[in-house]
């Protein structure tokens, strides 16, 4: 029972309970408002989207564009250029998932094309590539990522480039600056290594004669005989040549998204250049295939050394050091939430129970996560017997 | 079908300190959490070389290490003082109205009023005798109320409470007014209103006082690792004590049987039984989504006279200069437009340049919380969820984007090199609130905090449905201080209610024998 008649001393404290009363005659038991929260995150935000393969376009010998409708037929929910979704697929019995950037445009609310690029042993490229029919039924995430033209700083004098499927972000957010007829210039750096696998070629090359602010440039390493265009990797001078044009560099934004080595030589190159570091976006990756040639890996450990994982309360099975733990847990029937796979969204945050794992450059975790035990699972490398608690 | 005695509904700060509570009071407690980390608003996510804090700004009620406040006293009850280290910050805040006023107040009680004197001659009297009732009015709310209510007696209310009685729940405003002539004056003790959420008009003045004194008397301070890092550290005593946590886990229904919370139901269909049910969530999803049982009665009718709180729309920046290249001389700048708080009020339930805002640099008094050279910030101004839910969600990114630009031009009178030394940038609005807290409207201190919505005109929430509580910033004030304070009550309650009913059953036993 409330003291009202003890508190009806305290100055002010009749004249609150009488406004009180006055919200109560005009006001409402909220249940007008049920589900209100669930049905505004999910337009933005959805855990799981349920797609479908409309269509599936063969781009290059080694590339194929998967475009993705909603299972119900309803507008996907918007994302801005360069973002991913988190694709789930089951193969043989495995649970995972992989990140593939959106190469459509953010007006298209109907599909999303998802270009899928065969890595060399890639479990789930090829299986995407080999064993996906149109008709089949997808889980995603709903879109992520930070590796987007963002407004507030980026500016308008944007370099990108791209590596092999790296172009997939970049067709996105250059279709989105043309459609939306944004005031930007975009000049896409595009490297291949072979001039018959550059993917989205002939639309790149009629987009580029048609439109001022879009310049492209071609690199293809290993060129055919008699090859015109550009030949070799993407140098120091090249790059310098091709800088010359354009605004200041330190006002240029740069993108760069392609395999690892092609990531890390184009973030050397432009730092040479002058580029202040917070002008460079590179995209991530997934995990790191050489963790053990990083700083800090334990000596005594060697890449294929195997160790067991005990997941507590479930049970246990041995895998290499070498392997992302998140990779062998799926490997083993386990599994976690997970988005980015790239050490970056932290959702399959685990606890390391007992044990010790490396955690490569790529993991980008909490301070508080490394003082209390906890490990983005998806770059964590177990680098002795370990426990761990999902 | 797993057995406990006790099931916390979210892992925010109430739902830790409760939950902890609860493990090292002996009750065996599984902490649900839909999030894959700990902590709803004291939480943090990283963008290159930061760390961004996501809600905490400045810590009130610690004390120091020889004086120590009720929080340091709670943090250590639960296990976790020797696992986070504080930071204590020099300054209380400045306050800037470009064109008007520009002022600093120390963190130090007698500093503040010796600062004010000096600048507000006129007023030297009134600020004393203020803050004198400032202080006064704040140890009567913490011990002699509580005492007073518990005695049920006016007499010693009027006796033991003078303050309160005089002050207690008249508006802040109306204080201020009774006070103090100069406008400015008023404005510069009052600022910490956006803490709260609602005008001066619309606080009543013990909550307005109280803030401002437990802040100036017990200081502001700073959690290594930012909020998160208490969020782990109440994880890491919970689990200790024995307790089990579950990560990316929603709760689909609240059961009962008997009328009596019985369990709860999770997102996989599993069920999982107890006998004690927390909820750290929304009571409006608590009750009107959660439970299994149509909403009751005298829940409902609370509902009746609340309304929805505001959110915040925040701007989280990595910034490669320094604090000092940036101008930054205070961890917490305050940037009002103008004088009037009521128009600030109003342009939070617009998308129209907001009329207030804040920065706050983190790595000022903690240089540990940015990489060497650079600067961790984050720009608020308090923004109602309301004008968001209707941005179509194909023009959502650019409302954001355009919005926060308005909020840049506002700090950019103060702090003009903001926008030039951009690293990492992360816009968070009333929805992204919604999302990562789950809470109608994306509110940040639940209900709105207006007079109407104290605590002293309300009955409680707990146990209108049998074994089934609330805590959080819904039932309580919103912040960092009250919600780890309700967490912590909550639980004592129940382990007060076990203990009884634990007694009540050895006598029946006993009287059976």
């Amino acid at each position: 029972m409330t003291d009202y008649n003890l508190l009806k001393a305290v100055a002010g404290f009749s004249e609150a309970l009488q406004a009180k009363k006055e919200l109560e005659r005009n006001g409402t038991d909220f249940t007008q408002a049920q589900g209100e929260v669930r049905r505004t995150v999910a337009q933005l935000h959805p855990k799981r989207l349920a797609l479908r393969v409309a269509a599936l376009i063969d781009e290059t010998p080694s590339t194929k564009t998967l475009r993705m409708v909603a299972e119900d037929g309803s507008e996907l929910p918007p994302f801005q250029a360069g973002q991913y979704v988190n694709l789930f697929v089951e193969i043989d019995g495995v649970s995972t998932a992989r990140p593939y950037a959106i190469s459509s445009a953010p007006s298209q609310h109907q599909h999303y094309d998802l270009t899928v690029k065969r890595a060399q042993g890639g479990f789930v490229s090829n299986h995407l590539m080999d064993c996906v029919a149109a008709g089949q039924h997808l889980l995603s995430s709903g879109p992520m990522g930070t590796f987007h033209h963002n407004p507030l700083f980026h500016g308008d004098d944007l370099v990108f480039l791209a590596g092999g499927s790296g172009s997939a972000p970049a067709r996105s957010m250059l279709l989105d600056i043309l459609e939306r007829g944004l005031p930007f210039r975009f000049h896409l750096i595009y490297v291949n290594s072979y001039a018959d696998d550059v993917i989205f070629a002939e639309e790149l090359r009629a987009l580029a004669q048609h439109h001022t602010n879009f310049r492209l440039t071609e690199l293809v390493s290993r060129p055919p005989a008699g090859y015109q265009g550009h030949s070799g990797r993407l140098t120091q001078e090249l790059l310098t040549n091709l800088m010359a044009e354009g605004g200041p560099i330190d006002q240029k934004m740069f993108y760069i998204c392609g395999p690892t080595p092609f990531n890390d030589s184009g973030l050397a190159m432009l730092k040479a250049l002058g580029v202040p570091r917070r002008r460079i976006r590179v995209e991530a990756n997934g995990a790191p295939k050489t963790p053990h040639l990083q700083p800090g890996w334990p000596d005594q450990v060697s890449p294929d050394t195997e160790v067991t994982v005990t997941v507590r309360g479930q049970g246990s099975f041995i895998t290499r050091a070498s392997e992302p733990l998140l990779n062998a847990l799926e490997r083993n029937g386990y599994g976690t939430e997970n988005a980015c796979r790239s050490g970056e969204c932290s959702l399959c945050r685990v606890k390391l129970v007992s044990g010790s794992v490396f955690n490569p450059r790529e993991a980008h975790l909490r301070k508080s996560d490394q003082s209390f035990g906890w490990v983005y699972s998806c770059v964590a490398f177990p680098t002795s017997d370990i426990e761990i608690q999902l | 079908m797993k057995q406990y005695d006790a099931v916390v509904i979210g892992a925010g700060n109430a739902g830790l300190t409760a939950a902890t509570a609860l493990q090292r009071g002996g009750c065996n407690t599984l902490l649900l959490e839909r999030h894959n980390v700990p902590g709803g608003c004291g939480t943090s996510f990283v963008r290159g070389d930061f760390e961004f804090e996501v809600a905490l700004h400045q810590l009130s009620g610690m004390g120091t290490e020889e004086k120590p406040f009720i929080m340091r006293k709670l943090f250590h009850k639960l296990g976790v003082m020797d696992k986070v280290e504080f930071v204590q910050e020099h300054a209380l805040y400045r306050l800037v109205v470009p064109g008007t006023l520009d002022i600093t107040l120390p963190a130090s009680w007698s500093g503040i009023k010796r600062l004010l004197q000096e600048r507000f001659p006129d007023e030297s009297e009134s600020i004393a005798r203020f803050m004198q009732v400032c202080e006064q009015i704040t140890v009567e709310g913490y011990t002699a109320l509580p005492q007073a209510r518990r005695a049920g007696d006016e007499a010693t209310l009027r006796a033991t409470c003078p303050c309160y009685v005089q002050y207690g729940l008249r508006s802040a405003r109306e204080v201020l007014d009774e006070f103090f002539a100069d406008a400015q004056l008023k404005g510069v003790l009052a600022t910490y209103w956006m803490y709260i959420g609602v005008p001066p008009s619309m606080t009543p003045f013990a909550d307005l006082a109280a803030m401002f004194y437990a802040y100036a008397a017990f200081k502001p301070w700073h959690i290594k690792g930012g909020s998160q890092a208490m969020s782990s550290a109440l994880v890491d005593s919970f689990t200790e004590a024995g307790g089990e946590v579950r990560f990316n886990c929603s709760v689909e229904k609240i059961l009962t049987q008997d009328g009596h919370a019985s369990g709860v139901r999770l997102e996989d269909g599993e069920e999982v039984t107890c006998d004690t049910v927390v909820s750290n969530i929304s009571p409006l999803m608590t009750f009107n989504e959660l439970l299994d049982q149509p909403l009751p009665a005298p829940i409902a009718q609370d509902f009746k006279s609340r309304r929805m709180g505001t959110s915040a729309f925040v701007i989280y920046l990595g910034l490669d200069c320094t604090p000092e290249e940036l101008g930054v001389e205070v961890a917490s700048t305050f940037i009002y437009e103008t004088l009037d708080e009521e128009r600030i009020h109003q342009s939070m339930e617009s998308l129209e340049p907001p009329l207030g805002g804040m920065l706050t640099c983190y790595n000022l008094d903690d240089p540990d919380f940015a990489p060497t050279g650079k600067s961790l910030v984050a720009l608020v101004c308090l923004q109602y969820g309301e004008p968001w839910k209707d941005v179509p969600p194909p023009q959502y990114a650019q409302t954001k984007y355009a919005f926060a630009e308005k909020l840049l031009t506002l700090i950019e009178k103060v702090f003009p090199k903001v926008c030039q030394h951009i690293e990492e940038v992360e816009v968070a609005t009333p929805l992204t609130m919604m999302r990562y807290l789950n809470t109608p409207g994306g509110a940040i201190y639940g209900f709105q905090q207006s007079t109407q919505d104290s605590a002293l005109l309300r009955e409680r929430l707990d146990a209108v449905v049998p074994g089934l509580y609330t805590a959080g910033s819904w039932t309580s004030m919103g912040g960092f201080q009250p919600t780890y304070i309700a967490g912590e009550s909550t639980a004592r309650a129940i382990l007060k209610q076990r203990a009884k009913a634990l007694e009540a059953q050895h006598a029946q036993e006993a009287n059976h024998d």
